[in-house]
């Protein structure tokens, strides 16, 4: 193919990714909220509950409490950082034209951007439910974010590089070995603190805390926020899908794709039955918990390195 | 041309011996005082500059020269190392004086004169070039040591009045007097070398001597070496007590620069001081001991920082922290310098590393101190649980110190992150080889998160939040432009050397063609050089072939600026109003000290839980 198409191509993937995403990421949502409805014996909402809360949201009042510019900057950086992670994600094995111009360590610091960025917001939000929130979820950022990375790493010691493409399909299944499963077991293990659900939704805490960092957040900031939880939620669920789940290299990448999300949307059943089956845990609990998966993952790594 | 390098050098060095003389006799006219010593370090600075420039340009490494005072021998060297060093030292000394024009008139130093601080001021300036050009281990060393020593010694103790102080700058005086005594013994105790021995020398006596007596001399000299840079167990001795005391127009030169001509020493110990014929085996263990102490030092370091409630100890404790990356990356390079041809790239990836931290580690911590020196003189505290919501009342020191605070974070298309980038990435592609450093690798990322809790803390607690009404003093307003105007210059800086990475790679290209070593032979190669690819928009660093690591901040900013732009739409698409409205407190509508979130409780239950670092502040 001639550079041309190639770029074209390319450019049209960034935007499928991203229309994907969007499209999609509520309606996720809206499966956790209704496995978890029916398994406390509730009906639950619609499956498109979350894209109408989206759209009431954005046409609300927006409410500053502070006046200051963090405050009203903090959803829009959440929100464009975690486009830009789409953007780059090359999703079912494609990678799209901005693939080229990010390695598996600028995904990390994306990510954390919007961590930041939600905690920006808190901070500025003269609320103490906020301050509280924010500290709970930086100390969960602390912990689970090293286990994100050790995750991809694997896919950077088979292939010796931080390409994108070469971390999260570079390796067939197979490839990693008996580490590789030692990393599925730990990744779904930290699922639910990647997606902030119970019962790692620490910081959000509804019935304690009252929403934490998002407290003073309303209308069409509150659901940027919002927006960037799911598409957030979406990511970290679709990630061990990519790692470790083989393409089915149907020849269509349609198909392909809808395998990938199909398969996405199991692990959203499975973030529901969690949530609705497990309390939360105290932050110093979940703590210690997150550091046992630290260092079952390290010696993963260290096993994947050895062997 | 060699002479006119160090003719410069020297000219620059007795202006500011001369300025330390004359600048104090007119310290009563505190401005005009300080006005003074702004316009000697520039002056100063710009002929260092030039200086840097003129070898940076050259084609090799120039010759070295011996400068005879009466009857010592004084070897001296100005390479692309030196020249990178020294121009460092220069933009810091001169923004600094003219921030400290204004700082020094603070309410709490009107009674202290300033005859003192005049005098230091250029004599600490004129030791830290003195490090950096001298080529010896005794008799030039012991000058510009003791110069940079004792000036900054007594710049430490300036508010000489609270003995906290005045025992702070004391024990900073003995460790530096002991890290001096650890490298003149070195010097002096190397077989055949004496006062005045070149460092080529003395690694040329190296290579003779027993491997164990060897080891005790490269041991001591990183020891001492590494006291100045603030290296665990080092640093936590005298770093956090001494930054936190001093002015913080001198912190800033502490932490930017002073500490920074540790790692100077650290780098010519292990690629300079090594012998040419020491086993590489040797060398390779040495790069694996300096790489451990650097990961020690930048875990212990930083999760020492999180716990941290006095701004500027934070800062100080972030300093170790970030001198702990730059130490792992000079001990990861030594290691891949080994016999393995396909490791000497990762080398090349990780000094191209440890270079851009240490000029921007320079940049934003010189910048953060700045900053809580702007809060200090306004606020008149740098307590964390006073301070809060000073966004509103100072908005330009926060825009600043938010740019400071996100690149010392390493956020994508700030200063931190390129470097970080680059030390990270190369622990990491070394993969099967050294698996040791992939975990090294992942240590340093943890801590990167524990950098940014850190700087979230800081700059939530300073700047929003809420806290500062409370203050004892009440007058809280913008500090005045002249102590704005080296702030926005560094900051400026700060943005250009995260954008343009690009700068970087051509500088260390530089570097490397204007320095003489084993190493720099290696890593000099056009080949070589190639590897780390560049282009307007960012770095490139390939393996063979296909390239596997990249750092593009023009392309990651573009990026985030569409989605923003997006994301704006997105917030504007419903139509909504906007109102502003107070916080509703649940009923306690006002708040107030008493019922707030404070500093000391942020990151309660992690700082329990990472109790063991030390560093642990009472009742936080």
């Amino acid at each position: 193919m001639s550079p041309m198409p190639e770029l074209l191509m390319g450019i049209l993937l960034v935007i499928a990714n991203l229309v994907l995403f969007l499209a999609l990421a509520p309606f996720f949502d809206g499966i956790v909220r209704r496995v978890m409805a029916r398994v406390q014996s509730r009906q639950g909402p619609p499956l498109a509950q979350s894209y109408y809360d989206l759209l009431k949201l954005l046409g609300k009042e927006n409410i500053d409490s502070t006046g200051i510019l963090p405050f009203r900057l903090a959803p829009l950086v959440a929100f464009a950082s975690m486009l830009c992670v789409i953007a780059i994600l090359p999703v079912a094995g494609r990678a799209t034209a901005l693939t080229p111009y990010a390695d598996a360590i600028s995904l990390v610091y994306l990510l954390t951007l919007g961590g930041v960025a939600v905690l920006l917001g808190a901070f500025a939000s003269k609320n103490i439910y906020a301050l509280i929130g924010a500290s709970r979820e930086m100390t969960t950022m602390i912990m689970v974010e090293p286990i994100l990375f050790m995750i991809l790493m694997m896919g950077v010691l088979k292939t010796g590089s931080l390409d994108l493409t070469a971390v999260i399909y570079g390796t067939p299944s197979a490839g990693f070995g008996w580490p590789g499963v030692v990393m599925i077991v730990v990744s779904l293990f930290a699922l639910q603190a990647f997606v902030a659900r119970q019962p790692f939704d620490i910081a959000e805490a509804e019935q304690e805390l009252l929403g934490g960092p998002f407290i003073e957040y309303s209308g069409p900031n509150y659901a940027l926020f919002k927006y960037y939880m799911m598409l957030k939620q979406m990511f970290y669920a679709y990630l061990p899908i990519a790692m470790f789940v083989p393409l089915i290299h149907s020849g269509y990448f349609i198909a392909d794709l809808a395998v990938q999300m199909l398969l996405t949307a199991l692990v959203f059943l499975l973030i529901g039955l969690l949530s609705a089956t497990h309390p939360r845990y105290r932050i110093d609990q979940a703590i210690r918990y997150f550091a046992v998966l630290f260092v079952i993952a390290l010696c993963a790594i260290g096993a994947a390195v050895i062997f | 041309m060699d002479f006119n390098i160090y003719n410069g050098l020297m000219m620059g060095v007795l202006l500011l011996v001369a300025s330390a003389i004359v600048i104090p006799l007119f310290a009563r006219h505190r401005k005009l005082a300080g006005g003074l010593n702004f316009v000697v370090c520039l002056v100063a600075g710009v002929i260092f500059t030039g200086v840097a420039c003129q070898v940076l340009t050259g084609a090799a490494a120039p010759a070295t020269f011996d400068l005879h005072l009466g009857g010592w021998a004084v070897p001296l060297m100005i390479d692309g190392v030196s020249a990178v060093f020294m121009a460092l030292i220069s933009l810091m000394a001169a923004v600094t004086a003219f921030y400290c024009v204004g700082y020094m008139e603070m309410d709490h130093y009107r009674h202290y004169s300033l005859r003192g601080f005049f005098f230091c001021y250029p004599v600490f300036v004129a030791g830290m070039i003195g490090i950096v050009t001298v080529d010896d281990l005794t008799t030039g060393f012991t000058i510009a040591w003791q110069m940079m020593t004792i000036a900054s010694f007594f710049l430490i103790r300036f508010d000489h009045h609270d003995k906290v102080i005045v025992r702070s700058a004391n024990k900073y005086l003995l460790l530096m007097e002991l890290a001096w005594v650890a490298i003149l013994a070195v010097g002096l105790m190397v077989p055949g070398c004496t006062w005045g021995s070149s460092l080529h020398q003395i690694a040329g006596q190296l290579g003779l001597v027993d491997p164990g007596l060897r080891t005790l001399l490269l041991a001591l000299t990183l020891l001492g070496f590494g006291m100045k840079a603030g290296m665990f167990p080092l640093g936590q001795l005298w770093l956090p007590d001494a930054h936190s005391v001093a002015p913080s127009p001198i912190s800033a030169m502490l932490s930017g620069v002073m500490i920074k001509t540790g790692i100077y020493g650290i780098l010519r110990t292990l690629f300079w001081m090594t012998p040419d014929n020491m086993p590489t085996q040797e060398l390779q263990h040495w790069g694996m001991v300096v790489a451990l102490v650097g990961v020690v030092t930048l875990f212990i370091g930083t999760s020492q920082a999180v716990k941290q409630v006095d701004a500027k100890r934070l800062h100080a404790y972030s300093s170790i922290g970030q001198i702990g990356y730059i130490i792992m990356a000079i001990g990861c390079a030594r290691y891949f310098l080994g016999p393995e041809v396909g490791l000497h790239a990762l080398a090349l990836l990780a000094l191209f590393g440890a270079l851009c931290h240490t000029l921007n580690h320079a940049v934003f911590k010189g910048l953060l101190f700045l900053c809580t020196g702007s809060v200090q003189y306004t606020t008149g505290t740098k307590d964390l649980d006073k301070l809060g919501g000073l966004f509103g009342l100072m908005p330009v020191t926060a825009v600043v110190a938010g740019i400071a605070a996100i690149a010392v974070s390493g956020v994508p298309a700030f200063s931190g992150f390129t470097s970080k980038w680059a030390i990270v990435g190369s622990a990491l592609l070394s993969g099967k080889a050294v698996g040791i450093f992939v975990i090294f690798g992942i240590i340093a990322l943890v801590t990167s998160a524990m950098t940014l809790a850190t700087y979230v803390k800081f700059y939530g607690m300073t700047f929003t939040s809420v806290g500062v009404e409370w203050n004892e003093k009440n007058d809280i307003h913008e500090v005045s432009a002249s102590m704005l105007a080296p702030k926005l210059l560094l900051a400026a800086v700060c943005l250009v050397q995260g954008l343009f990475p690009f700068l970087f790679v051509q500088l260390f290209g530089r570097v490397l063609a204007t320095s003489e070593s084993a190493m720099t032979r290696v890593l000099g190669t056009p080949e070589m050089l190639s590897s780390l690819a560049q282009s307007y928009a960012g770095v490139t660093f390939r393996l063979g072939d296909s390239p596997v690591a990249f750092s593009l901040p023009l392309v990651m900013i573009a990026m985030l600026v569409v989605a923003l732009l997006f994301a704006l739409w997105l917030r504007k698409a419903g139509g909504a109003e906007e109102r502003t409205a107070p916080v509703w407190l649940c009923g306690y509508q006002t708040l107030n000290s008493a019922n707030r979130y404070l500093s000391s409780h942020i990151f309660d239950a992690f700082k329990k839980f990472t109790k063991w670092t030390g560093g642990n502040v009472r009742g936080a």
